[in-house]
């Protein structure tokens, strides 16, 4: 276990040194983070500017639920998605084998390869989005074990996501050259910017339960505004180890296609 | 040797068919692209939410659909991956070899791209093109004039997006992080564009969004096919076309001169 | 102890002849193609032996280095290493052995090859005084310490090969594959890896396994050959002991010294250079003596030399026999 805790340590420090030498990296990256959260407010803002609610969240839930996602693609990026950039180049270079050849499971090894490490001021943007929005004055009321599930729920939506996204990595073994996995992921992604609530019938369901977007933040969302009951929470919670077991035997069947076939 | 156009001409048929080739080569690209394009569906989703119980500034949830499914058809015909594909050569080496063939890579790179729009939209686009026709049809403009302009309309938005992602894949001989520029240029794309929703709901930013060529990528063929407009607008539309078009392609061949320039002089 | 039995392993290859409808038809229904990499091939190696795998391109000689140390499922056979089956992949396993790849690197692009060296030191789990040590001999062996701080990507390819040699060695290893360590690099440089392996073998007594296109690197390091060739092994054993099989002549090369007639030459042995003076005959190995007594006497020739035929010769010999039989075969 503390092997795996200082090789995590390790690839971070190392992903900061890379980040920190090139200096342009942070101007662009700044930029970027802020036009993206821009981006991202601009439909409430519109839609909010004439309607007073949407598909029954009111604007400080709304934000609130778009703070989640910030923060859940803040993490993305910020450690999944490098990481899948860089698996996706080792298995193109060859390289791959030698993650095989160590002594370390292969997923953990690659799971955190790469960091951003800007990508934590997107988070502490959504913080400072949930902050506003609770300070608004048609805002719901906040309790402690709401903060606390609200909490545990971001951290099984961050879960769900990363199960998803080992998924695909899966996926590379068996098509190599995917250059645009990461826009696959970004692409399904985005429909968790909003809640689960505007999709009717066949679409919610698939948004809940066949690729649980719902779970990364419509459900966070509502538990820390308190709208969960719980039935729901635990079903949410089973559904995320769910995912991240399926995920597992995906990888592993890969692992095992590939040591089958590569030359 | 022939001239330059000449030999390209000849090359053209080659080139169309190894773009095909590559394309196919990679069967869960298909997929990849398929999804990638899903922005309008997801913004479908929610725009028609919104205006489920009454229109929203005018436009009625009929008039979303209409609007994103022709989003999602023109981006699947004019979007384009070159930027990526540049930036990644030039760091592999590739690029050095392309730029020993006797063939204007802006070319090569046109040829494989528009080659492979058939097959990489192969699955969507009849299917977003029959959801237009049936559920968005009230919504769809009848002028046959206006019917009559969309394809070179959908031409020349084409050219404009391809110089553009051109001029940013050039951008790889000056710099190595031309993967951030391309995304933040997606990202002001699909605000300026009409990508993200209709201009109209975007106030004061559309009046910004008018003088750009974003518009002129995907809002004017968009526009052209969901609204009735009077002589004026179409000529506007057009003729903005036209001189982007133009304006972009000379922007991107005088920054390609200038980075292979640069790249001669460092040495790959 | 290394041990191959029947070893086996197959490749599915995608075919696509060109043109336009065949690149349709493979989005459908693809065509493959049973590639036998390696094909029933069986063999001993005990610890601390050094043995050279060679064989003309795509022969198997890497899948065979993949299979044994874990990277490859064998299709059929059995295969233990050091008393483990590699392709388990235990944590055992994987800490007695390394694998490097002349083709492919493992160290970090971006940075030193120091932090590669800690990123290793944490996932194998190396003991501080244990890593110092090893590290520090590494360098010393290696000449590694103006290196270590540069970025991989500002070295030479024979800088990044050393301190790729270093990266793997670093968790003491007890079995060594070596697939093309040298490919690539200057004379100079190949002459120095190979030394460091015969010092590390001969220190540490472990097993290595090299596949090298330069014969240079087998003959100087390698007591014992196996030659692979489509998949087959058709020689395993000491080196001498091929050539002399293979090909009992000798070389003898010479410098004349006065004028010498045609028929002469002949008798002496089969002319095989002739460059100015200086002339290179095939010689029996029962005439050797003879002819050196006359070259030396009656010839009065100068700067005598008898050599083994080259490997190179014999085995292109050995393939291009099999070469020309299996055309015979095929049509």
């Amino acid at each position: 276990m503390t092997r795996y805790l200082r090789l995590f340590a390790l690839q971070l420090r190392v992903s900061a040194a890379s980040a920190m030498a090139y200096r342009a990296n942070f101007l662009i990256q700044g930029a970027m983070s802020l036009l993206w959260t821009a981006l991202a407010l601009l439909p409430l803002i519109v839609v909010f500017g004439q309607r007073d609610q949407l598909a029954g969240w009111s604007a400080p839930a709304a934000l609130i639920l778009m703070a989640y996602f910030l923060a859940v693609r803040a993490v993305m990026e910020g450690m999944i998605s490098p990481s899948l950039v860089d698996l996706v180049e080792k298995i193109r270079s060859g390289s791959f084998d030698y993650v095989l050849l160590k002594p370390i499971d292969a997923q953990a090894m690659i799971s955190a390869s790469h960091y951003e490490p800007w990508r934590v001021f997107d988070l502490l943007g959504a913080i400072a989005i949930v902050i506003y929005a609770f300070a608004q004055p048609g805002a719901p009321p906040l309790s402690l074990p709401h903060l606390a599930l609200g909490i545990a729920l971001f951290v099984a939506g961050v879960l769900a996501a990363y199960a998803l996204w080992i998924l695909c990595a899966a996926a590379s073994f068996w098509v190599v050259r995917l250059d645009n996995l990461m826009y696959l992921l970004g692409a399904i992604f985005d429909i968790a910017r909003w809640p689960v609530d505007i999709f009717r019938g066949g679409w919610r369901f698939v948004f809940t339960f066949v690729i649980p977007v719902a779970v990364m933040t419509t459900f966070p969302a509502e538990g820390l505004l308190g709208r969960l009951h719980a039935g729901k929470i635990a079903a949410i919670f089973g559904g995320t180890l769910a995912l991240l077991a399926l995920s597992r035997l995906v990888w592993r069947t890969a692992i095992r296609s590939y040591t089958s076939a590569s030359s | 040797m022939r001239s330059a156009p000449s030999r390209t001409l000849r090359a053209l048929p080659t080139l169309l068919r190894i773009g095909v080739a590559e394309t196919v080569a990679y069967r869960a690209e298909f997929l990849v692209w398929i999804l990638t394009t899903t922005q309008p569906l997801i913004m479908l989703g929610l725009w028609t939410s919104v205006a489920r119980e009454a229109p929203f500034a005018q436009y009625s949830s009929a008039d979303f659909v209409a609007y994103f499914l022709a989003c999602l058809i023109v981006r699947q015909l004019t979007g384009n991956w070159v930027a990526w594909q540049m930036s990644e050569e030039v760091r592999s080496g590739a690029m050095a070899m392309r730029l020993l063939r006797p063939l204007h890579p802006f070319f090569a790179y046109a040829a494989s791209h528009a080659a492979a729009i058939p097959f990489r939209s192969i699955i969507a686009l009849p299917v977003a093109i029959v959801l237009l026709a049936s559920s968005g049809a009230g919504a769809l403009t009848t002028d046959p004039v206006q019917l009559a302009l969309l394809v070179p309309s959908i031409a020349l938005a084409w050219l404009i997006t391809f110089a553009v992602m051109f001029a940013i894949g050039a951008l790889a001989f000056f710099l190595t992080q031309t993967m951030a520029i391309a995304n933040l240029y997606f990202g002001l794309f699909s605000l300026f564009s009409g990508y993200l929703m209709p201009l109209d709901l975007l106030g004061p930013i559309a009046g910004i969004a008018r003088w750009t060529p974003f518009r002129f990528m995907l809002s004017a063929p968009v526009e052209l096919i969901t609204r009735t407009l009077d002589r004026d607008q179409i000529v506007r539309l057009l003729g903005g076309q036209l001189a982007w078009a133009a304006a972009t392609l000379v922007a991107a061949l005088v920054l390609w001169r200038a980075g292979v320039r640069r790249f001669e002089a460092v040495g790959g | 102890m290394i041990r191959a039995r029947d070893l086996t392993k197959h490749f599915k290859v995608h075919k696509r002849p060109p043109g336009i409808v065949s690149a349709l038809r493979s989005v459908v229904r693809r065509r493959y193609d049973v590639v036998k990499a390696v094909d029933g091939v069986s063999f001993t190696i005990e610890r601390g032996e050094r043995v050279g795998f060679l064989g003309p391109n795509g022969a198997g000689k890497t899948t065979t280095l993949k299979v044994l140390s874990g990277l490859l499922h064998p299709t059929s056979g059995e295969v233990v290493v050091e008393g483990c089956v590699p392709y388990r992949r235990q944590a055992s396993f994987l800490g007695q052995i390394t694998l490097v790849m002349g083709q492919k690197s493992q160290l970090i692009w971006d940075l030193p090859p120091a932090e590669t060296y800690a990123m290793n030191r944490a996932v194998f789990d190396v003991p501080r005084v244990q890593y110092d040590q090893t590290l520090a001999e590494l360098t010393e062996l290696l000449e590694l310490a103006p290196l270590l701080d540069k970025p991989t990507r500002q070295l030479s390819l024979g800088e990044r090969m050393k301190c790729e040699l270093a990266a793997a060695l670093l968790h003491r290893p007890t079995t060594l594959f070596l697939d093309e360590p040298t490919i690539g690099l200057d004379v100079a440089m190949q002459v120095a890896i190979r030394d460091f392996v015969r010092s590390y073998n001969q220190r540490h007594e472990a097993t290595v396994l090299l596949t090298s296109h330069y014969m240079d690197d087998v003959v100087a390091l390698c007591p014992r050959i196996i030659v692979i060739d489509q998949g087959k092994l058709i020689h395993d054993g000491d080196l001498r002991q091929l050539i002399k099989t293979m090909d009992p002549d000798k070389r003898v090369s010479f410098t004349l010294t006065q004028p010498i007639g045609d028929d002469e030459l002949a008798r002496l042995g089969t002319v095989l250079a002739r460059d100015g003076q200086r002339i290179t005959l095939r010689v029996g190995e029962r005439d050797v003596a003879g002819v050196i007594a006359r070259v030396l006497g009656a010839l009065k020739a100068a700067d005598l030399a008898i050599e083994d035929p080259p490997l190179e010769d014999i085995l292109r010999v050995m393939f291009g026999k099999r070469r020309g039989d299996r055309a015979a075969e095929a049509s």
